[in-house]
């Protein structure tokens, strides 16, 4: 390593030593005209002679230009070649490069990581520039990152804190009861990305860690997003929701290069309740600032002078930010930095990331350390291998419940308008070293605490462990034919630690405290053999095989130390455990499998792709095998037939594919399960009726893609239209329990989806000192259930009746259709209220909207000005519905704004009708409008549902090259700050459905990205945190 | 050149061959690996007791069922407790259906699988399947007293619907059940079936004996209005076969743990200060004096530093509104909680209340069914009326650990009557009778009902049953109704549970057929089989 740092000075040296003692010497800089990077290895000819250099690593060249010429013709591989005059006092130039696909297609890393050319493939793939994830970092998640990015994806974000999981779907919701996470491929093999803990109802949950958050975007040299199944038909399983192949960094030949990326951002929140700030504690419009009553219905707040729930005298006056200040600053600390280097022999990557976050709620922290080394060795001309090991260590302080149960957002966001910060701060008396909490005046004493005891005696903490090693070898058999072998072992060790302290409502039950301890043990052992040829069969005719096979093994463990009473009051050990309990499941699952592809290439413009695979699989009955095949058409137009010369390029593509899953490990067999219990415990039959006839689930896709650019490619359009349908489903549905058993399960449906997906870029202004490139994608996906099956024909979605609204899958309807109590109409269609002008609820609960947009749409601008560098994103959802169970809740204390109007007797006219459509003169007041809508903790969930239409400036970032010295005789060859934002403001956001007379609708508060969790259960808001705004500031270093 | 060619193609043979016979032939492992080492597959003898101790947990109502198969239902409407939380509505007569499931569905996933594998793994004549047997009915009784018709004879069996059976049958079928168990556990009393796993008696079928014989006298006063004969036959023959006499001696109580959520609903709801005593339970305890009532309840304000808290007992009337509720009087914190062996330290309770045992049947309740049996002329044994319930009295004293002789004597010759609450809506007195045995059987039998019902507390679920059953116990109306199919609150009142909403979609056509069964329309104001008031 160290010659190789000798060496490259000493070149250095010369180039600027050699070409010193000539007259005229004319520096300059090539770029490309693309993204602003220097063109290495460019030729630069003085015309007409035959003196010549070659461009640095950064694309400089300094040349001698003989007084008698003036014209340097630059040209490089892959770009069209330019000829620029130097006028006669010029010492330096720059020159951009236009890329030329004729010359060099761009290439894409496809299923098991095999390399295409884009031109050939038949099916839509688009590709992610890991600068646009390494600049403008989401700190929780890098999926989060590809929000806006992707045409077609609908990116929601874990409302875990930083490090929770985030949920992608490309192309619509199909399973549902699995998972509709697109496959994360890294490195040609699929990474463990499932998630430990997510919510399944609005009863709220711990969101946990994905394996997604612990990818290292720093690391990432390419991103390949294949949105159909039809890309991923050599997945199998869960292939179905596309994928997203992720190539990492390998070390480079012949040069030594460190690169530094720092990054610091600040979070605030972004999307916060709106507060009345008029009335504080009490009911009925009378002041109650006592324990009395922890609602803010009281009196007006004059700041008169009262006693508080601590009996201390305060006064009684407005709080307005009294939950603002609640939420720190976040912070998120990065740092990585990364070695590359290495001789023809042998090339190393090194990698260090660090990451420290500070999350909005206070104590919530995560600090991550990635650890990445790679090797690549070419052991003989046909041998070689290529080594990887990568381990993460990662802590999570303190992760924030959702919900409403010791949710520490729900908490806050109920704190009396009179109560101040300061009071709430004193949570506890400690007496004997025991704290006890505070009197609070919350609603519910039984369901709500004190949010500073919460995030001050409770604590639920992660710690991640994972290890994954990476081989593979190659053989090149002969020049036409290699042969491929991969290993690739991932294992994950969670450990989390819940702690409550003894007095915390609701967890701490026993004498002392409440403490879990629980090891998880993720483990996926790959392994796969793959032989790769290519033949030309005629000049015109080439073909291109791969035949492989598969092995994966997918283990899971999970042990459960569980103390709930601790003889040593909060000791939180297993060791003071009263009475310890243990408890665990595993799972595990193994996949043989063999596949064949094929690739058929004509004139180099028309190819045809077919595969046929074939999995054996633990979860199915024997023979334990299934197959599914694909096959494509491609046709590049603009080389078949001569095209008006506005097209540069006009590519058609079709395909049909299949993608197979193979279930549900130990399903098939009747089982009882232990549990601890009086006496020596209990053997319990489990409640589902096992499925021995087990099938695989397919989902059948069929895809039409159009490609084209204009103008000498400065504008390219991508067309896609699709359909699939997720046909034998694994479903389970209820039985009657009568049976003895709860629910079984069966395959069974189609569920379909349709859309189309635009994707344009552009650069409408290029030149010398300004260039101007768009990126714009528009997609919309329709989605219907064709069929459940005759048992079934409507199903619930995760955790069932949801308390504000539930999430559903029903014959005829949509993929999570969203249902929930109604205003009740009367027979002439009137708002339906009672004698008193109280609204009148629904008996049933009435369909409230679906919780996918329509629509998703991403626009991003580059501008670049000389040094100068300025992106901003645009995204935007159109339609879908979300209900705001947080708002339903609040509403029942008089806390949201809305509340705050109509306090006076006889001041709400809702103008209502009695059930037979008469008019129903009669007034309410606020307290009874709300109180009837919210229920508190039960409501009628259509006076907060949410048009969830948004727009909004997803990122920004400005950037400045500083000017490093063109000679290279400077230690730093590359520099660039950048000032970056995430979540800047919004454009335009939708507002309540409801149109309450008088009341009106109200502006959607929430950001309907955050959910509660990234399973199944979506569209409902209940105790998320808010989502944030970023702002921040990049350093990238390359010496 | 060539021989390259030829090696290589050979390379490709061997390797796609080898690929394909990897593949095919590591598939003996799989069934090995789809199976949950965690789980038991297959049931052997020494897996019984297991079932045995799951059976009789959940068929008593056990600690994840609790507060939503019995509290928020029979104890409110046997007002026992008034609701103190303003988002629960069943005390105002609103039921919700995917609430009260918790006391139809782990009844048929969680007791019956476990007692037919009993059924299929023992002998007809053994011991362990007559224990089985009483277990069964004693939890389908629960059942049948909520919604009348139920799935029953069909129970257990896979497939997509399960007919509903007429109560009257299903009442046929306990009898049998009963008779059956009692014949087994005479010849077999020197048995010890299932030991320790039997966490009502450990294996003790002398008691069992009692048990079984006092299940059925309650199950035959049930039907005494609706088939007298029946009855009085079932009743006699029930207290021939021996009887529970004495407390705490021959009562059944279930033990509870800490250990796997194993613990006592009652307790560990009690901390989510959710219920208040009634002012119904405050009407008779304290005009009575009645020495169960710091057994029963705790005074106003108690603490773990202040167990007396103020002194004060007080309840409120059941059916508050929201509005209501939120008065100062009405609050939780002014109102008695649960007595202390089912809270915790905090509310002045005792340490170890999670596992407090859980009353599932006790001797004073065979006391007071055979007094009532005794007014209906049944052969009850050698004693009178006023002996009978007497002595029920006396062992529901001392089932409480309340013997002194003279506090039980003045008690039962007592002439108090119940005093008015002092309550929210200034409510009268409930009722107007004494302890003391009365000189009129209508007075007597009002007497009995109420006593029983004190006996019977906290098992709401039998002490609803009886109040819909004889309606000789006087409670108060019920103050708020938001139930439209109750009007009248003095004279309509909840005796039923209408058919599960979950039921109708996934068991409908049996529901259909179930509801020809009832009599009437499927609403809460229609009687059971039973209740012939």
């Amino acid at each position: 390593m160290k010659s190789t740092i000798a060496f490259s000075c000493l070149f250095l040296c010369m180039l600027g030593s050699v070409f010193a003692q000539n007259a005229r010497t004319v520096t300059g800089k090539v770029t490309s005209l693309k993204d602003k990077s220097g063109i290495p290895g460019v030729s630069v000819v003085v015309k007409g002679s035959s003196q010549a250099v070659v461009s640095n690593a950064d694309g400089v060249f300094s040349i001698n230009l003989p007084q008698t010429r003036t014209v340097l013709e630059i040209s490089s591989v892959g770009f069209t070649t330019q000829q620029v005059t130097v006028g006669p006092s010029q010492t330096s130039i720059s020159v951009s490069l236009e890329e030329n696909s004729e010359q060099m297609g761009e290439v894409v890393v496809t299923a098991l990581g095999i390399t295409r050319e884009a031109k050939t493939l038949v099916y839509a793939a688009q590709t992610v520039k890991p600068a646009t994830l390494t600049e403008v970092r989401d700190p929780n998640n890098v999926l989060n990152s590809l929000t806006g990015k992707v045409a077609n994806a609908v990116i929601t974000q874990g409302s875990g804190g930083p490090g929770s999981g985030a949920r992608i779907v490309m192309r619509g919701n199909r399973s549902i009861q699995g998972s509709n996470n697109a496959l994360i491929v890294v490195d040609g093999v699929p990474i463990t990305n499932g998630t430990n803990s997510t919510a399944t109802s609005d009863f709220g949950s711990v969101q946990s860690s994905d394996g997604a958050s612990n990818i290292n975007p720093d690391d990432i040299e390419s991103m390949t997003v294949l949105r159909g199944a039809s890309a991923a038909a050599l997945y199998g399983s869960q292939a179905g929701n596309g994928v997203i192949v992720i190539t990492t960094k390998k070390g480079q030949k012949g040069k030594l290069s460190v690169f530094l990326n720092s990054g610091i951002a600040f979070e605030k929140p972004f999307a916060l309740p709106r507060f009345q700030n008029k009335y504080g504690q009490g009911n009925g419009g009378t002041r109650q600032d006592t324990l009395t009553s922890g609602e803010s219905w009281g009196a007006a707040m004059n700041g008169e002078s009262a006693i508080n729930h601590l009996g201390e005298s305060t006064t009684y006056s407005s709080q307005p930010d009294n939950v603002k200040d609640f939420f720190r600053t976040g912070t998120t600390l990065n740092n990585s930095i990364g070695i590359s280097g290495g001789s023809d022999k042998m090339q190393t990557y090194l990698s260090y990331a660090n990451s420290a976050i500070q999350g909005i709620v206070p104590k919530n922290n995560l600090m991550r350390h990635t650890v990445n080394l790679r090797l690549s060795n070419q052991i003989s001309s046909k041998f070689s291998t290529d080594a990887k090991v990568t381990y993460i260590s990662q802590d999570i302080d303190n992760r924030p419940r959702t919900g409403e149960e010791n949710a520490p957002v729900i908490d806050i966001y109920q704190i009396p308008r009179n109560v101040p910060l300061a009071t709430a701060k004193q949570y506890e008396t400690v007496e004997g070293g025991i704290p006890t909490p505070t009197a609070w005046p919350s609603t519910l004493s039984s369901i709500y605490q004190n949010p500073y005891w919460v995030i001050n005696r409770t604590a639920i903490n992660e710690t991640r462990d994972r290890v994954i090693g990476f081989l593979s070898a190659k053989y090149q058999i002969a020049p036409w034919l290699d042969v491929t072998g991969r290993a690739n072992l991932d294992r994950v060790f969670d450990r989390t630690e819940t702690q409550y302290s003894a007095g915390t409502i609701l967890w701490a039950s026993q004498a002392g405290g409440y403490y879990q301890r629980s090891t998880i043990t993720t483990t996926q052992k790959w392994f796969d053999l793959i032989l790769n040829g290519q033949n030309d069969i005629t000049n015109d005719l080439t073909i291109g095989y791969h035949v492989g096979g598969i092995f994966q093994d997918n283990r899971f463990d999970q042990l459960d130390a569980i103390a709930n009473g601790l003889n040593i009051t909060n000791k939180f050990s297993i060791d003071y455990a009263t009475s310890p309990r243990i408890e665990g499941t595993a799972e595990s699952q193994q996949t043989q499998s063999v596949f064949g592809q094929l690739n058929l290439s004509f004139k180099d413009f028309l190819f045809l792709d077919a595969s046929l695979r074939n999995d054996w699989t633990s979860p199915l009955p024997t023979p334990y095998s299934f197959q599914y095949p694909s096959v494509g058409i491609s046709a590049i137009i603009s080389d078949m037939v001569r095209l008006p010369t506005l097209f540069s390029f006009l590519k058609a593509s079709v395909n049909y594919a299949e993608v197979g899953n193979g279930g549900r490990p130990a399903i098939r067999n009747s089982t009882y399960t232990y549990a601890q219990g009086a006496g020596s415990g209990f053997l319990t039959r489990d409640a589902t009726l096992p499925i021995p006839g087990l099938k695989p689930e397919i989902v059948k896709n069929i895809e039409v893609n159009l490609d084209a650019k204009f103008l000498a490619n400065r504008l390219g359009l991508t067309l896609s239209f699709y359909k699939s349908n997720s046909t034998n489903q694994l479903l389970r549905i209820g039985l009657p329990t009568a049976t003895g058993y709860s629910d079984k399960y069966i395959n069974a449906g189609d569920i379909r989806n349709t859309g189309f997906e635009v994707v344009v870029n552009g650069t409408p202004v290029q030149n010398d000192q300004f260039t101007w490139d768009l990126t714009l994608n528009f997609a919309t996906n329709k989605n219907k259930i064709i069929r459940l099956s005759e048992d079934l024909k409507e199903t619930q979605l995760a955790g069932g009746y949801g308390r504000s609204a539930t999430p559903q899958v029903k014959e005829g309807g949509s993929y999570g259709d969203l249902i929930g109590l109604g205003w009740a109409r009367s027979t002439k269609g009137g708002y339906q209220v009672t004698a008193a002008g109280i609204p009148v609820a629904t008996t049933d609960r009435i369909y409230l909207g679906n919780f996918n947009p329509k629509s998703t749409l991403g626009f991003s601008n580059s501008f670049t000005y000389g040094r100068f560098g300025l992106r901003i994103l645009i995204d935007g959802r159109i339609g879908g519905t979300m209900v705001s169970g947080t708002e339903m809740n609040l509403a029942f204390s008089g806390i949201p704004e809305a509340t705050g109007d109509y306090r006076e007797a006889g001041s709400l006219n809702l103008n209502g009708q009695d059930a037979d459509g008469n008019p129903i003169s009669a007034t309410t007041t606020a307290q009874d409008f709300w109180q009837i809508a919210s229920g508190k903790r039960y409501g009628v969930a259509e006076f907060f549902s949410y048009d969830m239409t948004n727009f909004r400036v997803r990122e920004l970032s400005f950037g400045y090259d500083i000017p490093t010295k063109a000679d290279n005789s400077k230690f730093i060859k590359k520099a660039r700050i950048s000032f970056v934002a995430r979540n800047l403001f919004w454009l335009y956001r939708g507002s309540s459905k409801l149109d309450i007379p008088m009341i009106g609708t109200r502006k959607m508060w929430f950001d309907p990205d955050m959910s509660l969790g990234n399973g199944n259960f979506q569209g409902i808001e209940y105790g998320a945190l808010p989502s944030t705004r970023t702002l921040g500031a990049n350093l990238q270093l390359t010496f | 050149m060539k021989r390259i060619y030829f090696n290589s193609l050979g390379t490709v043979t061997t390797l796609a061959l080898a690929v394909m016979v990897l593949s095919t032939s590591c598939t003996k492992d799989f069934e090995d690996i789809n199976t949950n080492k965690k789980k038991v597959v297959a049931i052997g003898p020494s897996e019984l007791p297991f079932l045995f101790s799951k059976a009789q947990s959940v068929a008593t109502i056990n600690q994840g069922n609790y507060q939503v198969a019995q509290n928020l239902f029979a104890d409110q409407y046997a007002q026992y407790y008034a609701c103190v939380a303003t988002y629960f509505p069943s005390d105002r007569n609103v039921i919700r259906m995917d609430w009260v499931g918790a006391a139809f569905n782990p009844i048929y996933t969680e007791v019956v699988p476990q007692l037919q594998t009993l059924f299929a793994n023992t002998d007809p004549s053994s011991p362990e399947y007559a224990l089985s047997n009483v277990i069964w009915v004693l939890a389908f009784s629960k059942v049948t007293d909520y919604w009348g018709p139920i799935p029953y004879f069909q129970a257990g069996t896979p497939g997509s619907s399960v007919p509903y059976d007429a109560q009257e049958l299903i009442y046929d079928d306990f009898f049998n059940r009963l008779t059956a168990a009692i014949e087994v556990l005479k010849a077999n009393t020197g048995a010890k079936p299932f030991g320790s796993a039997d966490l009502i008696y450990g294996g003790d079928v002398s008691k069992w004996l009692k048990f079984t014989n006092t299940l059925r006298l309650r199950l035959a006063l049930r039907i005494s209005k609706a088939d007298p004969a029946r009855a009085q036959a079932e009743a006699e023959a029930a207290v021939a076969d021996g009887v529970m006499m004495k407390s705490p001696d021959d009562d059944a109580l279930i033990k509870r743990s800490v250990k796997g959520d194993d613990g006592n609903g009652l307790s560990i709801m009690s901390d989510w200060n959710e219920f208040r005593m009634s002012a119904s339970m405050e009407s008779y305890l304290k005009g009575y004096e009645d020495p169960r009532l710091p057994v029963y309840f705790l005074p106003v304000g108690a603490t773990q530093a202040n167990p007396a808290g103020n002194g004060q007992y007080n309840g409120l009337r059941n059916g508050l509104s929201s509005t209501q509720l939120t008065q100062t009087v009405n609050l939780a914190t002014n109102n008695s909680h649960v007595g202390a062996r089912w809270t915790s330290p905090a509310f002045g309770g005792v340490g170890n209340h999670n596992e407090t045992p859980q009353n599932v049947l006790e001797s004073a309740e065979a006391y007071f069914l055979r007094a009532e049996g005794k007014l209906l002329n049944w052969n009850m044994g050698s004693e009178s009326a006023k002996e009978l319930y007497e002595a029920g009295i006396t062992n529901s004293l001392a089932q409480w650990g309340i013997s002194a002789a003279d506090v039980v004597s003045s008690y039962i010759s007592s002439t108090k009557t119940p005093i008015a609450p002092g309550d929210f809506l200034n409510s009268p007195p409930v009722a107007t009778i004494p302890v003391s045995w009365a000189a009129d059987e209508a007075t007597q039998l009002q007497q009995i009902a109420t006593q029983k019902w004190l006996a019977l507390f906290p098992d709401g679920m039998e002490a609803w049953a009886d109040f819909r059953r004889s309606r000789y116990l006087k409670l108060y109306p019920v103050a708020n109704t938001d139930n439209t199919d109750i009007k009248n609150t003095t004279t309509e009142y909840i005796r039923r549970i209408p058919f599960l909403e979950n039921e109708t979609i996934v068991n409908g056509p049996a529901v259909e057929e179930a509801k020809k069964l009832l009599g009437g329309p499927d609403k809460v104001t229609t009687p059971l089989w039973w209740d012939k008031n």
